[in-house]
């Protein structure tokens, strides 16, 4: 039997292999559930984290929504929130991040973020009702706040703390 | 048993498999309770061990396939044939493919 078994798990599939493999999924109307990469979404969604993707299922979504694109810079999958609603089109954003990504269309996304796992607990914060003030505390930046290293040092203590 | 691979037995992947081939390999989820888990449940065949899926396609039988890959590969039947018995059983356990009755 292992003559023909491949790496698995061991692929470490990402950019465009993972956003195909994605699309293979949620277009049987599938969630996917995968390992979260990158530190662009912190501190709602770490390195790590197990991330669960559901179709949009012709549902369009709302502001501070964390959706997964295809990143044409990046030319990989990147899963950030939509900080604003222009027309029919979105600005994303990671919340990490200084500068959006740019304006996509809905065709473009791949589908949006439903649940956030760490360390084998679900975690709901960043995706409840308060996500619609994550776009907002970015935009008074505040957001630039939550960059500093004072702040992301008292969040790790925190953190180690609490494990 | 229903997890136990036949010569005779025709099988053929389940209808809720996501397959699709990269560097090579073929990936495949199953989607289960409408999630496809590629963290817990992906499983991945290597070319010769896609060779033998693609033949899973509920005409041939086990043991056709087991003729088949024996004269394309060059390999000791009786091993090729243990191989491909135990390469069914496992994607029988894990509901990646069926039997066909």
């Amino acid at each position: 039997m292992n003559g023909f078994t491949g790496g698995g798990g061991e692929l470490g599939l990402t950019g465009a292999d993972l956003t195909l493999l994605i699309r293979d999924v949620l277009a049987r109307g599938a969630s996917f559930r995968f390992l979260a990469r990158g530190s662009s979404m912190w501190p709602f969604i770490l390195e790590g984290d197990v991330v669960t993707l559901s179709p949009l299922n012709g549902e369009p979504p709302r502001i501070g929504e964390v959706v997964a694109f295809s990143h044409p810079r990046a030319k990989g999958l990147c899963i950030h929130r939509i900080v604003e609603i222009r027309g029919e089109k979105y600005l994303i954003g990671g919340d990490n991040n200084r500068r959006p990504d740019g304006v996509f269309a809905i065709s473009d996304l791949l589908g949006r973020v439903t649940r956030v796992e760490r360390n084998g607990k679900t975690l709901s914060f960043g995706l409840g009702p308060e996500k619609r003030w994550i776009p907002w505390l970015r935009r008074w930046g505040i957001s630039r706040w939550l960059h500093s290293r004072a702040v992301k040092t008292v969040y790790h203590l925190y953190r180690r703390v609490r494990e | 048993m229903e997890d136990e691979a036949t010569l005779e037995g025709r099988y053929r992947p389940s209808e809720d498999v996501v397959a699709r081939v990269i560097e090579g390999e073929l990936v495949i989820i199953p989607l289960k309770a409408g999630v496809g888990d590629m963290e817990d449940e992906l499983f991945s065949l290597n070319p010769t061990g896609r060779e033998v899926w693609n033949r899973f396609n509920g005409e041939r039988t086990l043991g056709e396939i087991v003729r088949e890959i024996a004269e394309e590969y060059e390999g000791e039947s009786a091993e090729i044939e243990r191989d491909i018995i135990g390469l069914a059983c496992v994607l029988l356990q894990r509901k990646l493919i069926s039997a066909v009755s």
